[in-house]
């Protein structure tokens, strides 16, 4: 599965998430960029992530993910 | 030795002179042998220690390295950890445990009464404990290589500016420093000089004259009246601020002069809105140290159940926090009303921040006071578990301060005028920091004379209204 065809599903959970609906996500964007992604929110995220694309991350997926690129590139490998 | 005494003072410069005399590849090595003299000359027993946490992390995660599948790694990891546990765990509580054995031997007439063992707790090891573990957890993750030369795991353990309280740094910044060759830099000696500066300031004239009223004040609990343990409570909060923060700013820069980049341990706490913020500014070591080995893999395994994951997630987190200062009740409530404060914070972030947001609370000048106003005092409600030596006095507290606090406080005049001097002069640098960093600069003025009249006015502040003699951090104890 290529990138492009994650990117809208993955925009969807991060605006359910923190609860904004006009947030557009980017490869470089990290929490600093995004209002509310602190250590609590960042969890929720996760399990929206997993329940969005069926997939099961580890807690090493977890120490790399350093932004929303990190993100997508952990989602395709699972895929 | 510690940093404020005599001793230090001539042992430290001598140290960085032969240091930056000794040739580059070889400097780890003099601060090696330095770390292990300062340590030994506390008591040469708890170097013993120190060392035998450092052999077995150098044993486990060289072992770690060459494991071929995930749960032998796992399984070298988990004994590693037990191990270098075990020490903390017999001299921290020792204690409690002994005296609990005891109590009930003696509830059931089966005591023998025999001469008592006093162990003293080893000075720095719940910071070097932690940092051993967090090395070997990172080699089991493969977040790092294992470190082949046991002399520099050594010395990441026992390096001297942070064995006693810290920071509680980790292996990936601190060991690729210690192995590359450190050049002599003027800039970063004077800035370490100026964190040192202020850190005695901190320590001398703010934490141990406050100290005092608060000492006087905890020592004699039921002489004084609900008001006095109000302003001791609070100003127990700002002591331990500038004891520990003080402290810490020593320990960078004296790592700064010695060429070494540690980890920034206290961001103006005070000025934070809530106590999740709070949390990120105070002890930040601990805390990012509990937030990745401890926080995060907690709330990763309850991630299914949302916030309320999160929820049993932070709790267990400041449980092991309070278990980390103290073995008595009071640390574990301690704890445990961290926890509460920061799960009813998490269950409400949602609602708040909307509310903020729409309001646009977050830019007015009175919310924002308010809120800092509102976090000191949570903060200090709670310290009274950290600061009171046990459950009766911390509870006596409370039922004095509930039962009136409209008397007279306790006076005593010079070290109040003295605290309120010293005081004053930490916020207003802090509040410049917060929110004008690049205005009114003393310490960093390009003017010359501006910059050393400040340094004389510290210096001078330090021996007029500094307190001398102490010689110990509060942290010491933990």
């Amino acid at each position: 599965m290529e990138e492009k065809s994650i990117m809208p599903e993955l925009e969807q959970v991060f605006r359910k998430v923190f609860n904004n609906e006009s947030l557009i996500i980017s490869r470089g964007m990290s929490s600093n960029d995004v209002d509310g992604w602190n250590s609590l929110n960042h969890m929720i995220l996760v399990s929206e992530v997993e329940k969005a694309f069926s997939i099961k991350l580890k807690l090493k997926d977890l120490n790399k993910m350093h932004n929303v690129g990190d993100m997508i590139d952990i989602i395709l490998s699972k895929l | 030795m510690v940093f404020t005494s005599l001793n230090f003072l001539l042992f430290f410069p001598l140290l960085a002179i032969v240091y930056y005399i000794t040739p580059g590849k070889f400097r780890w090595i003099t601060l090696l042998v330095a770390s292990y003299f300062f340590y030994i000359n506390i008591k040469p027993a708890f170097a013993l220690l120190v060392s035998g946490v450092t052999l077995s992390t150098y044993i486990f995660t060289r072992l770690i390295d060459k494991a071929g599948t995930e749960s032998g790694k796992k399984t070298l990891m988990v004994i590693n950890i037990v191990l270098i546990l075990l020490p903390l765990f017999f001299f921290k509580y020792f204690a409690v445990i002994n005296n609990g054995i005891l109590s009930l031997l003696d509830s059931y007439k089966v005591r023998w009464p025999l001469s008592e063992i006093k162990l003293l707790l080893p000075v720095g090891i719940s910071f070097y404990t932690f940092m051993a573990i967090g090395y070997t957890i990172d080699v089991s993750n493969e977040e790092i290589k294992s470190e082949k030369n046991i002399g520099i795991v050594a010395l990441f353990l026992s390096f001297f500016p942070l064995i006693l309280s810290g920071p509680i740094e980790r292996a990936n910044n601190m060991l690729p420093q210690f192995k590359k060759q450190v050049e002599l830099d003027f800039a970063l000696i004077t800035q370490g000089i100026k964190l040192m500066l202020w850190g005695y300031f901190m320590k001398l004239v703010v934490a141990d004259r406050i100290g005092i009223y608060v000492d006087a004040v905890y020592g004699n609990i039921t002489q004084h009246n609900g008001t006095s343990l109000v302003v001791a409570s609070m100003l127990y909060s700002i002591q331990l601020y500038a004891d520990f923060g003080g402290y810490s700013l020593i320990a960078i820069g004296i790592a700064k002069i010695l060429g070494i980049d540690v980890m920034q341990n206290f961001k103006r706490p005070f000025f934070a809105t809530s106590m999740s913020e709070f949390w990120r500014r105070w002890h930040i070591s601990l805390i990012s140290w509990l937030t990745d080995y401890v926080y995060t893999p907690l709330s990763f395994t309850f991630r299914r159940f949302k916030v309320w994951g999160i929820v049993i997630a932070i709790m267990i987190t400041f449980l092991i926090s309070g278990i980390w200062h103290g073995a008595g009740l009071t640390f574990i409530i301690w704890g445990l009303i961290q926890g509460t404060f920061l799960s009813i914070e998490a269950l409400t972030n949602k609602g708040r921040t909307s509310f903020q947001t729409k309001h646009n609370l977050n830019k007015r000048i009175w919310y924002i006071a308010l809120s800092c106003l509102f976090t000191f005092v949570l903060f200090s409600a709670s310290m009274v578990f950290g600061r009171a030596k046990d459950l009766n006095d911390a509870l006596m507290v409370y039922s004095k301060i509930f039962s009136g606090i409209i008397h007279i406080p306790y006076r005593d005049g010079y070290t109040m005028l003295y605290s309120f001097i010293g005081f004053t002069i930490l916020i207003l640098k802090e509040f410049r920091d917060e929110y004008y960093p690049a205005h009114f600069l003393l310490f960093d003025n390009k003017n010359v004379i501006i910059r050393w009249l400040s340094y004389y006015a510290v210096i001078f502040m330090i021996l007029y209204f500094g307190v001398f003699g102490q010689e110990k951090f509060i942290y010491f104890q933990y």
